[in-house]
């Protein structure tokens, strides 16, 4: 008895969780940002930049923002690991793919990476936000520089935004949480991952 | 290298009971990888109820080890060991291409386990230093590890033999303990 009554009111209180997954080649900057919104967001201190490693799996960061659970996945951008992303699409709400706008040099390979993960058919309507990280430092490019660098081709139907952060010192972090959940709670891929955790229960493991 | 880990994980747990079990199957390498952190003594123990488990206190942390796989009938003891685990340290036998689906069943099955839902885990791809290991894309690949979506994972290639990796891993470990875990 007590549990049915658990279940509505889980029913009737319990916020929607969003997944948002964090993407972007290796030394991008992904883990310090995840760790900056960990400290930003949630009584956790977040580990400092200096002893964060490459990641070789999953990082998770719970935050609550404007009302709203936000489940962050941090997966590793080496070469050899990136085959694990699409794993993770099905279930993601929107994508976060960090850039580092210090390095013109590796743009090519984050793009590419990038338009392999928009081609990908599990995506399909997960609104987009590309950072062009490393702001704190004085060589990095501005957010329009980068999108003129990256150039990319068929976006037009994809939400997405551009936008200058720096997951060192947290600029630009509170304006991307807040376009994020705007974003998501009205999309079309929120209601459609709705429906399907309705149907099928949520899933475990 | 090893005191340097245990200082830091005696820290990170301060005076609370602290549960590390290090699980896999028979063969992947578990008791070398304790005696290579050289932790303490690892004492052996055939208790009554029939399985054998090995323990290495350190301070408040106990690193505990056993088989899995095998016998069905004495799976219900485990429990007994599952309060109060942080992490779980998977080992596999990288070189064992033969077993790597029992391997992958026995730890997707452990992972169900209600009592270690909290736990963060580490993997070691094991006996990198054998022919024919398979490196860490590929143990990901064939032991599902992206089925894991609710808790913090990663891995590592180790040779516990040649002691590498090993503190690698342990390093992720702590901080994410520290940084506040799955």
């Amino acid at each position: 008895m007590f549990s049915l009554f658990y279940g509505l009111w889980k029913y009737m209180f319990s916020k929607t969780e969003f997944h948002v997954l964090i993407l972007g080649i290796d030394k991008a900057g992904k883990t310090t940002l995840l760790e900056k919104l960990k400290s930003l967001y949630s009584n956790l201190e977040g580990l400092p930049p200096d002893r964060i490693v490459p990641t070789v799996g999953l990082n998770i960061g719970r935050i609550e923002a404007s009302n709203t659970k936000l489940v962050f996945w941090d997966l590793g951008g080496q070469p050899g690991l990136r085959s694990i992303w699409e794993k993770y699409y099905e279930e993601a709400h929107a994508v976060v793919y960090v850039i580092d706008a210090t390095c013109p040099l590796r743009f090519e390979d984050s793009k590419s990476a990038l338009e392999k993960v928009l081609r990908h058919e599990d995506l399909q309507g997960a609104p987009l936000l590309i950072l062009a990280n490393k702001q704190d430092l004085a060589d990095s490019v501005s957010a329009e520089e980068l999108a003129r660098y990256l150039d990319l081709k068929k976006l037009d139907e994809r939400v997405y935004m551009f936008e200058a952060v720096s997951a060192y010192d947290g600029m630009g972090i509170k304006e991307s949480v807040e376009w994020l959940v705007e974003v998501m709670e009205r999309s079309k891929r929120t209601e459609m991952l709705r429906a399907r955790a309705g149907a099928t229960g949520p899933a475990s493991n | 290298m090893g005191i340097l880990f245990t200082k830091m994980f005696a820290s990170l747990f301060g005076n609370k009971e602290a549960r590390i079990l290090v699980l896999g199957l028979d063969n992947a390498g578990k008791t070398t990888i304790l005696y290579r952190l050289q932790m303490g003594e690892v004492v052996s123990t055939i208790p009554t109820i029939g399985f054998n488990v090995e323990t290495v206190q350190y301070n408040n942390i106990k690193f505990q080890v056993w088989d899995l796989g095998g016998q069905t009938s004495i799976r219900p003891y485990w429990r007994c060991y599952f309060p109060n685990t942080q992490a779980i340290i998977y080992v596999v036998d990288s070189s064992d291409t033969d077993r790597l689906v029992i391997a992958k069943d026995e730890f997707h099955a452990i992972l169900e386990e209600e009592e270690l839902k909290g736990a963060v885990v580490l993997i070691f791809a094991n006996k990198q230093d054998l022919p024919g290991a398979l490196d860490d894309a590929a143990i990901t690949e064939a032991l599902e590890l992206h089925k894991i979506k609710n808790r913090q994972w990663a891995i590592f290639k180790t040779s516990a033999i040649k002691g590498e990796g090993l503190f690698e891993g342990l390093d992720w470990l702590s901080n994410t303990l520290k940084s506040g875990g799955g």
